[in-house]
């Protein structure tokens, strides 16, 4: 383990990591948490290179602009966050394919804490993305991944025999869409929609459409 | 002697339009407000007299930009004599809408500013009647199944919405006639019924 940069403080990582993370990972984990906590707007790199124990003179080593810290960040964000939800190992799958996918409803949804910590900084990166054409094809990358995982999760359920045989992509692309859909509304606190009503949306949806019980999928 | 603005010769319309524009092309934060002037062809205090601040003229932006929505749609839908059809006209225009990076704004500024929360959800309101109008009245002719409307209608809402973002974002995937087949994909699923194949767009 290689000793602090001189001037930085060892901070707690957050989560357990088998070494301690670099300095643009730090500078790169302030700047998700002022952005979830300020709004991206009023993140200053001042504030980021506090947050994370380095100079602002080192950010601007990292980022050459606050515009590219912020973008990185983001993209930083939901690559661990993809990381971690999709690179399980085949191997270690014990769930039914109807588990699995009642799971992944609700994680995908805004829950309290860094889930949705994570949700903010997703409509963040809408905004961003329907101006800025640079950040599309990345934005898409992440859309295909996610809905990869959910056809796998759904083929998975067709071939064990526990769902229809739909068309994967086609059950995955709505349930994306609606995902997006309720999980902002649960996120603006909509009276009309929290997180229960959402997941309960949800199964409403794709129970019958993979002829499972809705019920099936809210566990 | 410093020149007085001219406030009564300009109409809040005029001072809107030029927010939607300057709104959707630069985004909320990169707007100032003498850039709406600009393209209103007023005066920085020309805008300031209508809306004391960005975040106002945001909600008042896509309400002006949600009317002018409506009006057409209303104006769309007159032409139309069954349930099924407004429905996919409904759609249709959902799809064809230039407000969505508008919305996308909203959504994001609502997330820390309440006032703005509230404006989301008048619009939001708003939208979902429209739906349900048309809803209620396939029920009650006989072309759709639906139990509950009110729940129908939000999946219906969320729905556009999620697919909406993709597309806005230019996501291949999501083009706008692939957004229409997913929505008339779930709509026929939700509605029970199905929607007119030609009207689709899909060889009968």
């Amino acid at each position: 383990m290689s000793p602090p940069e001189a001037g930085a403080t060892v901070e707690d990582p957050g989560e357990p990591s088998a070494a301690e993370p670099s300095a643009r990972e730090r500078i790169l984990e302030s700047a998700c948490q002022l952005v979830a906590s300020d709004g991206i707007d009023d993140v200053r790199i001042a504030r980021v290179a506090t947050r994370a124990g380095v100079s602002t003179a080192l950010v601007h080593h990292y980022f050459s602009t606050r515009e590219d810290l912020l973008t990185d960040a983001l993209l930083h964000s939901f690559q661990l966050a993809a990381e971690e939800r999709f690179g399980e190992d085949p191997a270690e799958r014990v769930e039914r394919a109807t588990e699995r996918l009642a799971r992944a409803i609700r994680t995908s949804l805004p829950e309290p804490g860094e889930s949705e910590r994570e949700w903010v900084l997703w409509v963040e990166l809408w905004l961003r993305a329907v101006r800025d054409p640079s950040l599309q094809p990345v934005a898409a990358a992440l859309y295909e991944r996610y809905r990869s995982w959910l056809a796998e999760v759904i083929q998975a359920g067709i071939e064990s025999g526990e769902f229809e045989p739909v068309d994967p992509g086609a059950v995955a692309d709505h349930a994306m869409a609606i995902l997006d859909g309720l999980g902002l509304r649960a996120l603006l606190r909509d009276p009309n929609m929290d997180l229960a009503r959402a997941r309960r949306t949800i199964a409403g949806l794709l129970g019958p459409e993979l002829g499972v019980d809705p019920a099936d999928l809210l566990r | 002697m410093s020149p007085r603005p001219q406030v009564d010769h300009i109409r809040k319309p005029q001072i809107l339009s030029a927010a939607v524009e300057v709104i959707a092309e630069r985004g909320v934060e990169s707007t100032r407000i003498a850039d709406v002037a600009e393209a209103a062809a007023t005066s920085p205090a020309g805008v300031l007299y209508w809306f004391e601040s960005r975040d106002k003229l945001l909600a008042a932006a896509l309400t002006f930009a949600e009317d002018s929505f409506y009006a057409q749609l209303g104006d769309r839908l007159a032409e139309l004599n069954n349930p099924r059809d407004r429905f996919v006209a409904l759609i249709d225009s959902a799809i064809g809408g230039q407000d969505w990076v508008l919305w996308i704004e909203l959504w994001t500024r609502s997330l820390r500013d309440p006032d703005l929360a509230r404006a989301r959800q008048r619009l939001d309101d708003r939208w979902r009647a429209e739906i349900k109008a048309i809803l209620l009245a396939g029920v009650a002719s006989g072309d759709f199944e639906v139990v509950d409307t009110e729940r129908v209608t939000l999946e219906l809402a969320a729905l556009i919405d999620g697919l909406a973002v993709q597309t806005a974002m230019g996501d291949e995937l999501v083009s706008p006639p692939i957004m229409r087949e997913i929505c008339l994909d779930v709509a026929e699923r939700v509605l029970g019924t199905t929607l007119d194949p030609a009207v689709r767009g899909i060889a009968a």
